[in-house]
């Protein structure tokens, strides 16, 4: 297996609060990981370092053979790790056409024309599903449309690895099996690397082919789903010490 | 059909624009050719503030620049008004691209205060310098024409205005306004998509920069007397006032803007200090009533085709 994404010792402080200490962690070429962790374990803030949105106090990330540690948000998109947020962050005011059209211009290749690319913005939101909202303004999309439109500004910027931040919060029972629906298809015929943050564990368990925990800035476990639900130090971290 | 409108409108504004010189006297064409360098001054200040929402206070130093740079390459080393002008525009942009760099980490009120205080550096500096600037008392500079006439001059804004509006109406639906308008929405979205934020906002600088003192160049030149008032703080709040009510981040709303504040100041001057209150007075009922500008009033049908 060829590892894609490599991180060594990735630590990272805000004040005195140590948010993620010397994980390492790595990622290989089609594989799905699963990020779990109670909240405020780090997930989104190793998220944030992997993608360039932040920068870590010591520690190596790289991206293939190259070292992406010290680089912007736009360099790491470019190379082809994508994102989507948390809390979903589309372009509000532009419609959901241009959002997609975005993640296009992004990648920055002179190659192909103007049409080629509105076309392949078009095609690109059939394919998460919102081929009838082109002309819609993102702010009036419902909370899984605008994960979608997320999804398909993410897919514009040709990634090899998509980093999903909790893509299934806040979604009803049918609309996590669309999402769960969409994911596979991303990763079977798209063939793209997914990490991925969730806290709907059965959805992540399943769909993952290794988990990673953390707690408290520090990587607690890694593994397949059947020993990660069964470690003690995993469940300590959910549940709290027992008392027997 | 929306498209044949959208061919068909400006031109026909474009042919009407001809005729004002036939019948207005004297002092509207004066009233038109201030409107028209307000225009300039207000869509390229919206470039900035309504499609990147970097909202500088630098736009009329900029036009100060584009002013004084032409004018005492005119009166000290006697370059033509023409070429000076494309040099003060030069010289602005040059300033646009080094204020721009400047605010890369800034956002919000941190930028707008940095400009402000460039701008008023840059007004305190040629209002104490004398040598060169000749300070309050204003430098005498030259104009385009041999011959004065506001007609010609008249025609002179308007041609540069229509060729600023273009480029301007090309930019921000173009794939860089595209990329502009994302910066304004959600810069860090916009860079996790792979878009260099940085460049776009020092280009944003660089072309309102550029405009303005274009702008302010042809300005200078049309008075033929250069003061400190052209980067004043007072002229840099018109040039906002006129692109927030016309209509902030839409293409039409800084224009209309323009000629309805210059108009309306011509009429409200004569009732002296109270003029600048009923200024206020607008300001503020647009900002209640119609938050996005006079262009936010009209239609959504109409707004969606024009503005975007």
């Amino acid at each position: 297996m060829v590892v894609l994404i490599e991180g060594r010792g990735v630590t990272k402080s805000f004040g005195g609060l140590r948010a993620v200490k010397g994980v390492d962690f790595h990622l290989g070429e089609g594989e799905v990981v699963g990020l779990i962790g109670p909240n405020g374990a780090g997930k989104t803030t190793l998220f944030n370092l992997v993608s360039g949105v932040f920068h870590p106090d010591s520690g190596t990330l790289s991206f293939g053979s190259r070292d992406i540690t010290l680089l912007k948000p736009f360099e790491i998109c470019r190379l082809g790790i994508a994102r989507t947020f948390q809390i979903v962050r589309p372009f509000l005011k532009m419609s959901c056409f241009e959002n997609a059209l975005v993640g296009i211009i992004g990648r920055n290749d002179k190659n192909g024309g103007k049409e080629k690319r509105r076309d392949e913005a078009r095609a690109l939101l059939k394919f998460v599903g919102l081929g009838d909202r082109e002309q819609t303004p993102a702010k009036d999309l419902t909370l899984i449309e605008k994960k979608r439109l997320e999804m398909a500004r993410a897919l514009a910027t040709r990634p090899r690895v998509l980093l999903l931040d909790e893509v299934l919060a806040g979604l009803n029972p049918s609309e996590i099996l669309q999402a769960l629906e969409l994911i596979e298809v991303i990763r079977t015929k798209l063939k793209i690397t997914i990490f991925w943050i969730e806290h709907v564990m059965g959805a992540i368990m399943k769909a993952s082919d290794r988990i990673i925990v953390l707690d408290q800035g520090e990587k607690i476990k890694e593994g397949k789903s059947e020993e990660i639900v069964s470690d003690p130090r995993v469940i300590e971290a959910y549940l709290g010490e027992s008392d027997a | 059909m929306a498209n044949a409108k959208k061919f068909w409108v400006p031109i026909v504004f474009i042919v009407l624009a001809i005729f004002p010189p036939f019948f207005l006297s004297q002092y509207w064409l004066h009233v038109m050719i201030i409107s028209l360098f307000y225009v300039m001054m207000a869509s390229s200040w919206n470039l900035i503030a309504g499609f990147t929402g970097q909202v500088s206070f630098a736009h009329a130093a900029f036009s100060g620049i584009g002013a004084y740079v032409s004018g005492m390459l005119a009166v000290y080393l006697g370059f033509s008004p023409w070429l000076g002008v494309l040099i003060g525009m030069g010289a602005a942009a040059l300033l646009g691209l080094g204020l721009g760099y400047l605010c890369i980490r800034m956002g919000g009120i941190y930028l707008s205060l940095t400009t402000l205080g460039f701008s008023e550096i840059l007004r305190i500096i040629i209002t104490n310098e004398d040598r060169w600037t000749r300070g309050t008392m204003g430098l005498q500079v030259p104009g385009f024409f041999t011959e004065y006439s506001k007609v010609s001059y008249y025609y002179l804004f308007l041609i540069v205005a229509i060729l600023v509006l273009a480029v301007i109406y090309r930019i921000i639906h173009s794939e860089m306004g595209l990329t502009f308008r994302a910066v304004l929405n959600d810069e860090l979205a916009a860079s996790s998509s792979g878009i260099n934020t940085i460049r776009v906002r020092i280009l944003a600088f660089t072309i309102s920069g550029a405009i303005a003192g274009l702008a302010g160049g042809l300005y200078g030149h049309y008075l033929m007397l250069i003061t400190p008032d052209i980067p004043s703080l007072g002229q840099m709040f018109l040039v906002l006032a006129m692109a927030v009510i016309g209509g902030m981040g839409s293409f039409v709303g800084p224009i209309v803007g323009s000629f309805v504040l210059e108009i309306l100041s011509e009429y409200i001057r004569i009732y002296g200090e109270v003029h600048v209150l009923l200024f206020g007075l607008v300001a503020l009922a647009v900002a209640r009533f119609a938050p996005e500008g006079l262009m936010g009033i009209i239609g959504k049908r109409w707004r969606r085709e024009w503005s975007y």
